[in-house]
């Protein structure tokens, strides 16, 4: 338990050195602000203001960049001298994942919390009330568990710090801007309609911002607990197998 | 603890099917003793240290550290083992302080204990100055230094050390060698590896020499000189043109052609010297008879250049 603390806050000394906590805070408003001022006028979200409609994908956003940055930890802790020394100590090879993970959480809760702080200017609200506000709050802590998760596995197994964030780069983006997160489906190309609507990133901004408003479907929300339930089993497998691995 | 602080039996190793990188290596440490692996790369230095360390399991054979079996007991293992890769294996965006502090915490110890256990180390190993910048900004020396003290946090009872001043400036190596030197005295068992002859001869009680995952001999410095050949005697004249008078005066040492024992480069004669002072008084008394003047009469051993050449197949150059 000790040593889990101890790893932890080694990463958080670190990243406020090397400035990842920094972007983990810069990366969310940044996105929230282009987004809004580049579309915020293009865009037809229908009843909902474009702050409002926005914010659960610069949120979405903001957990990938997080995994991406887990990745290339994942990938430090296996092939740095600091990381095989790690394997000689007597502590579980559970403890460095188990600390990369407590670490994520940590910066999703600064992301989440300076997006929605941002946000809040331009107009962004809550009005679900307490229940649907924890609830959103649970539902990006769970997505971004799971795809850091997946980043740690892939960073984990992949040969080289430089290659495992990039290769997160083209499915980040892809996730990102090819999902209802930052307009509505009807506004892609009709071909491109299926993969927008039913892709995970899609399916929890969606449900993310029914919590925003305080109206949400049963069907959707279920969906995306599907989605993070299914992501957080297949992906919290992975990474514990390339530990065993290790 | 057992008297053998490190004991392997038949230890092998294969990456995949091609390459074995340890072919059934068996050695003993004593207790409180130094011992070098010394080797070309790829002679199966690393992977011998990887092994005992808990990093890879054996193909075959086994191994016990502090009397702990490390495939099965390799918990207990790392509990009394400490370890210095090739590489410095610290966190480059934490300072030298914060690197010991945490590597403390890591071990078992509570903050305070861990941070005056820094400050002592700090302090042992002279690096005040730097303890409070982060490791990025340290020269090799220093890295290396603050390295070999994090493996030291908790006092382990074996220390590997694999090639500890690789890459290191003569006087670095000199701060590295009296660091390992002063452990002896403190009932640690040191295991490293180098492919320097001289720092095996300097800080090692005895040295096992790999070549190609296999041992080839053992034992210490002294033994390894004696097993390459015999002392020669080597006698230079002032003047040159006296070096084949003294080759015939000297040829029923060798056995063998006169010219043959005239070093034409050195400018000197080199008889073989099996019982070492003995030939060096007779053949001193020889060349006194003859009254040629000299410069230089020496008895000359094998140095550990030539023993570990030898003993081991050429280097594969990359």
């Amino acid at each position: 338990m000790s040593a889990l603390v101890a790893l932890t806050l080694r990463t958080m000394s670190g990243t406020l050195r090397d400035a990842d906590l920094l972007f983990a805070v810069l990366a969310p408003v940044g996105c929230f602000l282009g987004f809004t001022l580049a579309l915020g006028n293009l865009i037809d979200t229908g009843g909902i203001t474009y702050p409002q409609y926005v914010l659960p994908v610069v949120v979405v956003q903001a957990m990938l960049f997080g995994a991406m940055t887990t990745a290339d930890r994942a990938a430090r802790d296996r092939l740095s001298g600091f990381g095989v020394r790690l394997r000689t100590l007597p502590i579980s090879a559970m403890v460095p994942l188990a600390a990369r993970m407590l670490y994520c959480l940590i910066r999703a809760v600064i992301a989440l919390a300076a997006g929605v702080v941002v946000a809040s200017i331009f107009g962004f609200r809550m009005v679900g009330g307490l229940g649907c506000a924890v609830l959103f709050v649970l539902i990006v802590l769970a997505f971004a568990m799971a795809v850091c998760l997946g980043a740690d596995a892939l960073g984990s197994r992949i040969g080289s710090v430089e290659s495992s964030s990039q290769v997160l780069l083209l499915p980040q983006l892809v996730l990102v801007l090819l999902s209802t997160g930052i307009a509505p489906a009807e506004s892609f190309p009709a071909w491109l309609g299926p993969f927008v609507r039913y892709q995970p990133v899609s399916q929890v901004t969606e449900t993310l911002r029914g919590l925003a408003a305080g109206h949400i479907t049963a069907v959707g929300l279920a969906v995306t607990t599907a989605w993070c339930v299914t992501l957080l089993a297949v992906f919290g497998s992975l990474a514990l197998r390339m530990q065993r691995r290790a | 603890m057992p008297d053998a602080a490190i004991e392997c039996r038949d230890l092998a190793k294969s990456f995949g099917k091609a390459s074995s990188a340890l072919q059934g290596v068996s050695f003993t440490v004593p207790r409180a003793s130094v011992c070098a692996l010394l080797g070309h790369n790829g002679a199966g230095k690393t992977t011998t240290i990887n092994i005992l360390s808990t990093l890879l399991r054996p193909t075959a054979g086994s191994a016990t550290v502090a009397g702990f079996d490390v495939v099965r007991q390799s918990g207990e293992v790392r509990a009394c083992i400490g370890v210095t890769g090739q590489y410095a294996a610290l966190d480059e965006l934490l300072t030298g302080r914060e690197n010991l502090t945490l590597f403390g915490k890591l071990r078992g110890l509570r903050h305070r204990h861990a941070r005056r256990r820094a400050d002592e180390l700090i302090e042992r190993f002279d690096m005040g100055h730097a303890a409070d910048r982060r490791v990025s900004t340290y020269s090799g020396g220093m890295r290396r230094r603050i390295d070999i003290a994090v493996a030291l946090v908790v006092p382990p009872r074996v220390l590997f050390l694999d090639e500890p001043t690789t890459g290191l400036d003569p006087r670095s190596r000199r701060d590295v060698w009296d660091l390992v030197s002063a452990l002896r005295h403190q009932d640690v068992t040191v295991l490293l590896t180098t492919q320097y002859l001289e720092e095996a001869d300097v800080l090692s009680d005895s040295i096992i020499v790999l070549d190609s995952g296999r041992i080839v001999a053992s034992g210490t410095a002294d033994d390894l000189k004696c097993r390459v050949g015999v002392s020669y005697c080597q006698v230079t004249p002032a003047d040159p043109v006296h070096l084949s008078a003294i080759a015939m005066a000297l040829a029923d040492f060798a056995g063998a052609d006169c010219d043959a024992l005239i070093d034409q480069q050195a400018a000197a004669v080199s008889v073989p010297a099996p019982d070492g002072v003995v030939t060096f008084g007779e053949v001193f008394r020889r060349l006194d008879g003859l009254g040629i003047e000299l410069v230089d009469i020496s008895l000359r051993r094998p140095s550990l250049d030539e023993a570990f050449l030898s003993l081991t197949s050429p280097a594969v150059t990359v």
